[in-house]
């Protein structure tokens, strides 16, 4: 099939990942029996998934550690073979392995990399020209653009090994784009760097999605990540999709309150509290409630009338905590099932 | 010619990170240079027999050039591969547009040129230094230019049963034993390491022969001796040509079958 067919940029249905892992007991005699009678454990890392992403979207891909979001990616760029099911991405099948499709694709692993460890960045990008075959003024200007967008100009020809893991971080975005991919894999992108250096590789995704338009698959454990980037949310749990939608919807479903917190200048609350209102916290003059969203304008015009608001902030509850609830009520959900 | 670009662009790679292990280089080159000299010691000092067809300057020209026909028909293979299968690094090679394979291939080839610098000269000083006791005078261009084919012709087989071993480290959690069994042993014995396949008894020969091990050591050497026939050398690439095929579809096979139980460990 080819990409003139299909207006969406990855289409999977069905997918199954199954891997046999072999088990072994504790002790010499259970490593004797496993010897010569090894048992195996089928885990399916990915179940029955369908989703379906439009071009130029950027996708949050969000799931527990285990849930199956590496394994998917893997069969999305062409790592691993599906047991069953069905994969297009850009009109090809990954594990085909087409070089057309893999100038197309970029996976970028927070804990791997794609530079040469011993040569400096400058002599990897060299060598990645040549692999994709980028002619040399489109090399030139892409890789300007990069160094300056990526703001890596002093570090190109130091041995990557030398680098720090911010620089080299931007250094392995820089060769993952070096060929304008149409379609970019981001498996935790900012692990392990500070949060001056998550925000500045945020602001670059963004600026180079707008500059670019490439569909973008995003996981990441870090929520802001997936706040400041994602214009939709897949979550996988125990390798299936339990929510596919806007962020703010899955915050609303989630959560139908909102987060007030009140900081009086003295004496008691000074309004009535009404049904949909929830005190969840009390110090001193400060006062958390949980209130339901289509009350929280009127509570907080009730607040400013009294004048005796030191301070007032209203909040969705904090993302994680909403992705956990969303994990903990999909695991119940399967418990139940399964009684 | 693009994927011609890429390969030349990842073996002057490759030449640079060697160049960055001098002392390891070093360490390769006196390993092997020392047992070629200790053999070489040991089969000038005893007397040979009347059906021996090797003399003195045969064995000195045998084993003068033996580190570097072992050091050029090398493969590094068999102990990349399997590391980049256990250590998931093979996923970086097959998410790009070029033969995953080439890369290790060519990461062997860059080794085994740049240990010339330091295999060269240790040759042409020994050589020097015994150049009394050796017979050079049958040496003509055609010769020199049969035993460059059969260096490189050697150095492919080798590479391509490298290749076939270190492809069962899709299933295997170590394949240096099945190396040392493959690779290893029966090389040493039949490829003319510790005995010059020439000087064999006449029915080993032939079956060394018709084995691909000979070819990956011995015969660039015979041929430089001066005692293989022309028809004799061609036969020799026959042989190799055939092997070559054998292992690269061996190859081909495994790497397909490989790929599916491929699980991309550790990302």
């Amino acid at each position: 099939m080819t990409e003139s067919q299909s207006e969406s940029a990855i289409i999977v249905r069905q997918l199954c990942r199954e891997f046999k892992v072999r088990q072994k007991s504790e002790g010499l005699a259970a490593s004797v029996r496993n010897f010569f009678s090894p048992e195996y454990k089928t885990v399916h890392a990915v179940a029955n998934l369908d989703m379906r992403i439009e071009s130029g979207e950027i996708i949050g891909f969000l799931g527990p550690n285990g849930a199956g979001k590496t394994t998917t990616l893997k069969m999305l760029s062409g790592l691993l073979v599906p047991t069953s099911g069905n994969i297009e991405v850009l009109g090809y099948t990954p594990f085909n392995r087409d070089h057309d499709f893999l100038k197309s694709i970029s996976l970028v692993m927070g804990q791997k990399q794609n530079l040469w460890w011993d040569l400096p960045p400058v002599e990897t990008f060299e060598i990645h020209r040549r692999i994709y075959a980028i002619g040399d003024a489109e090399f030139k200007t892409r890789l300007s653009e990069l160094i300056a967008m990526l703001e890596i100009e002093n570090c190109l020809e130091t041995q990557t090994r030398k680098l720090s893991l911010g620089q080299r971080m931007r250094c392995e975005l820089a060769v993952s784009l070096l060929h304008q991919p149409r379609i970019l894999f981001l498996d935790e992108p900012t692990i392990g760097l500070d949060i001056l250096m998550q925000k500045k590789i945020r602001g670059f995704l963004l600026d180079y999605h707008r500059r670019f338009k490439p569909t973008i698959l995003l996981t990441s454990h870090y929520m802001d990540d997936v706040a400041a980037l994602a214009q939709r949310v897949i979550v996988i749990n125990n390798g299936g999709k339990i929510f596919d939608g806007r962020l703010k919807e899955l915050t609303e479903h989630m959560r139908p309150e909102k987060v007030m917190t009140v900081i009086i200048n003295n004496g008691e609350f000074p309004c009535q509290l009404r049904e949909g209102c929830r005190l969840i916290h009390r110090e001193g003059q400060m006062f958390r409630f949980l209130v339901k969203r289509e009350i929280v304008g009127e509570l907080a015009a009730c607040l400013y009338s009294t004048g005796q608001i030191a301070d007032l902030s209203i909040e969705d509850a904090p993302l994680e905590e909403i992705i956990g609830q969303l994990f903990v009520s999909d695991n119940d959900s399967a418990a139940t099932a399964q009684e | 010619m693009k994927l011609f670009a890429a390969h030349l662009a990842t073996l002057k790679a490759h030449f640079r990170i060697i160049f960055t292990y001098r002392g390891m280089m070093i360490i390769q080159a006196i390993r092997l240079i020392l047992l070629p000299m200790v053999l070489a010691a040991a089969w000038l000092s005893i007397e040979k027999t009347a059906e021996n067809p090797y003399s003195d300057s045969d064995y000195l020209l045998y084993y003068l050039l033996v580190p570097v026909i072992l050091n050029l028909t090398d493969s590094r293979l068999v102990f990349r591969f399997p590391l980049a299968v256990r250590d998931g690094s093979l996923s970086r090679e097959l998410l790009k547009p070029f033969p995953p394979l080439s890369g290790y291939a060519l990461e062997s080839i860059a080794n085994n040129l740049i240990q010339l610098i330091y295999l060269l000269p240790f040759t042409i000083i020994a050589g020097y230094l015994v150049k009394d006791r050796l017979l050079l005078s049958h040496l003509s261009l055609q010769l020199l230019l049969f035993a460059a084919v059969a260096v490189a012709l050697g150095g492919l087989v080798r590479m391509l049963i490298s290749g076939s071993i270190s492809l069962t480290g899709f299933w295997l959690e170590d394949v240096t034993t099945l190396n040392l069994i493959l690779n290893g042993g029966i090389w040493a014995l039949l490829g003319g390491m510790i005995v010059p396949v020439a000087t064999f008894p006449e029915h080993i020969r032939r079956f060394a022969e018709l084995l691909p091990y000979r070819y990956m050591l011995s015969f660039p050497i015979e041929i430089l001796t001066g005692r293989l026939s022309t028809t004799e050398i061609w036969q020799g690439f026959a042989v190799i040509a055939v092997w070559s095929g054998i292992f690269a579809l061996s190859m081909r096979l495994i790497w397909k079958r490989g790929l599916k139980v491929y699980s991309a460990y550790g990302g």
